[in-house]
């Protein structure tokens, strides 16, 4: 059984944006939103990489980041921690990954800029969940 | 000094998070709900739930360093890279603050075309108070929007 449970797919499916921080090799941590923290199996994620940013920098000096993922569905929150793994510029995951990103672009205005150079895998080394996070969808409706 | 246009920008209504890090180098992030540029426009207070906070302090405590990522509807973002200054319990005029931008970004996301039972939940639906004012010496200013230029120095 793998670190990511199968309740956490939807917050996966790039429906609400998530957020990751890294940190580089002198110690300024850097945090930015992301279309999608893609599911490759239960103890691997992928993250896109579209442009040379610092993300993609720090993560090849200091591979630990920590993402912030929502599901659409029940809008509970989970914290991922990761190790930047290895880079994949074509196969499935590539594939499946770059159509997914195309889709989003095309969903937000964003065609032709959203375009993804790498799947950057990541090895997931905890999930937890926001259990106390949430404001119960009964009390917001009030 | 931050511009009219960033002081502006940041008031928002935007989406937002923070990142700080520990001795080992390793990442953290919360969600913040809400900030304002201060009247010196060299500082910005941020407001972190309190459950989220106590890391962050710890981390900003040791080292100081602290990164808010700005970003709004339309993608236009921004980060803000500097030294962390001071923290202290929110207080009421923090939690109006809060619940004005609340209201704004939910409006903005529903004009946005965001369908209702998206909208509400994801803006109004997580814990913001308590809160703790976090404030920071900005350093550094760098755009994020999408696109080749994301990442580039303004500031």
């Amino acid at each position: 059984m793998g670190v990511l449970p199968d309740e956490i797919k939807p917050a996966m499916e790039g429906v609400i944006p998530a957020h990751v921080a890294t940190c580089s090799l002198d110690g300024t941590p850097n945090v930015t939103a992301l279309s999608q923290v893609y599911y490759v199996d239960a103890d691997h994620v992928a993250l896109s990489f579209q442009f040379f940013n610092k993300t993609i920098k720090n993560v090849r000096e200091n591979p630990y980041a920590v993402a912030w993922i929502i599901s659409p569905e029940s809008f509970d929150s989970w914290d991922l921690e990761l190790e930047y793994d290895h880079s994949e510029t074509s196969g499935p995951v590539f594939d499946a990954m770059d159509m997914r990103i195309e889709a989003i672009a095309s969903m937000t205005g964003m065609t032709g800029i959203f375009k993804l150079k790498a799947a950057d895998i990541y090895r997931v080394k905890s999930a937890v969940k926001n259990t106390d996070e949430r404001i119960p969808l009964a009390a917001i409706d009030k | 000094m931050i511009s009219e246009k960033l002081v502006e920008f940041i008031h928002g209504p935007v989406f937002m998070a923070i990142g700080t890090r520990n001795e080992k180098l390793r990442p953290t992030h919360t969600f913040v709900g809400g900030a304002i540029v201060n009247q010196d426009r060299e500082t910005i207070t941020c407001f972190v739930p309190q459950h989220r906070a106590e890391e962050i302090r710890g981390n900003l405590e040791n080292n100081g360093r602290i990164a808010m990522a700005v970003g709004s509807l339309s993608h236009e973002s921004y980060q803000f890279k500097g030294r962390y200054v001071s923290s202290r319990p929110t207080d009421a005029r923090d939690v109006a603050i809060q619940e004005i931008h609340r209201t704004k970004l939910l409006a903005l996301m529903l004009q946005y075309g965001y369908q209702e039972q998206i909208a509400r939940p994801l803006v109004l639906g997580f814990r913001y108070q308590p809160a703790v004012a976090i404030t920071f010496r900005v350093e550094e200013i760098f755009l994020q929007t999408p696109g080749p230029e994301a990442g580039k120095k303004i500031a």
